[in-house]
């Protein structure tokens, strides 16, 4: 089998059952805006902008080469950012002039 | 972008940052997320201090309210029946823990017979309204993989051996159902109360790495 066919038929987030080297036990505490992320993703639940399974969804699409790159939490916003733009909620150009606004910004919160 | 940091092929896991300094600027990723959240409230799909309310939900979260249910499946066969049957009901009724999201809990009973192992192959699913969030190591690669494939030799790095008569089942987690292992009392503990009982069950017990121990106690 092709290496190609193997990226079909397993999905980035499909691992399980997979080798895979030693568990490194790490953890680490969440930096603020990891945690207001992840804050975010639950007030995205609750208002059922975007659920769960959306959310993991988003973040299989950004693909294999993305998804090694990104840490978790940049994954998420990423995909967040994605799936507003496909529900119409708002549009990239919106979020690119927030972006430059906030960067212009001489104190950043 | 100040928080950059070296990726290579493997990286898929959550590394310790460099400690924050009031100097910083933020990072990328940071500024996104302080864009969508602006443009969300904004645009009033969400309240402005939602985000803090919810932090401090999280914040509210640890393996501690775990083990006290734990604590008192042990000592009360009558709430063990009701948390085995519904564990999400049980934990909402007997110990006002809210579940902030629409998940069901099923709570796996260890035995002599059987050992509980919970994963997310797919993600991160965790039982988080009890638990709070899962550690690094539950979302990575190593751990999502060989859990279902090889969960004696998985056990066996986190120094728990089991016999061989012991059936392992391991119990995949999914956007809707999340598990909790009920690990077994140790032994010699029939004179210990709820609370001493409760300091001998850690997040890892939880999650069935590793069995609940009299050495195990929280400090």
């Amino acid at each position: 089998m092709t290496e190609s066919a193997d990226l079909v038929k397993r999905l980035p987030n499909d691992i399980g059952g997979l080798t895979a080297g030693p568990i490194s036990k790490v953890d680490h505490e969440l930096l603020p805006w990891e945690k207001r992320c992840h804050a975010l993703a639950d007030v995205l639940d609750f208002h059922k902008i975007i659920n769960t399974e959306e959310k993991r969804r988003g973040v299989e699409s950004l693909g294999t080469e993305m998804i090694n790159a990104l840490s978790y939490y940049e994954r998420w916003i990423v995909a967040f950012a994605n799936i507003l733009f496909q529900k119409g909620l708002f549009t990239p150009e919106q979020l690119a002039n927030k972006i430059a606004e906030i960067e212009s910004r001489p104190t950043i919160a | 972008m100040e928080h950059q940091h070296g990726h290579d092929q493997q990286h898929d896991h959550d590394h310790p940052h460099a400690e924050i300094t009031h100097d910083l600027r933020p990072g990328y990723y940071e500024i996104m997320e302080t864009a969508v959240r602006e443009l969300l409230i904004e645009k009033r799909m969400i309240g402005a201090d939602e985000i803090r309310r919810q932090i401090e939900v999280l914040d509210s979260r640890t393996p501690a309210l775990g083990a006290r249910v734990i604590a008192r499946a042990w000592v009360d066969p009558d709430f063990k029946a009701r948390l085995l049957a519904d564990g999400r009901k049980a934990c909402e009724q007997e110990f006002g823990i809210s579940f902030y999201d629409d998940t069901g809990l099923i709570v796996l009973e260890n035995t002599d017979r059987v050992h509980n192992l919970i994963v997310c192959t797919l993600c991160s699913c965790y039982p988080r309204p009890i638990l709070g969030l899962p550690p690094d190591w539950y979302k990575l690669k190593p751990y999502r993989s060989r859990a279902i494939s090889e969960p004696r030799a998985v056990l066996a790095e986190f120094g728990t051996v089991l016999p061989d008569d012991v059936e392992v089942r391991v119990s995949d987690s999914t956007a809707m159902v999340r598990y909790l292992v009920l690990p077994l009392r140790p032994e010699g503990t029939e004179n210990y109360s709820e609370e001493q009982l409760a300091a001998l069950v850690t997040r890892d017990t939880m999650i069935g790495v590793v069995p609940a121990t009299k050495a195990g106690a929280i400090q």
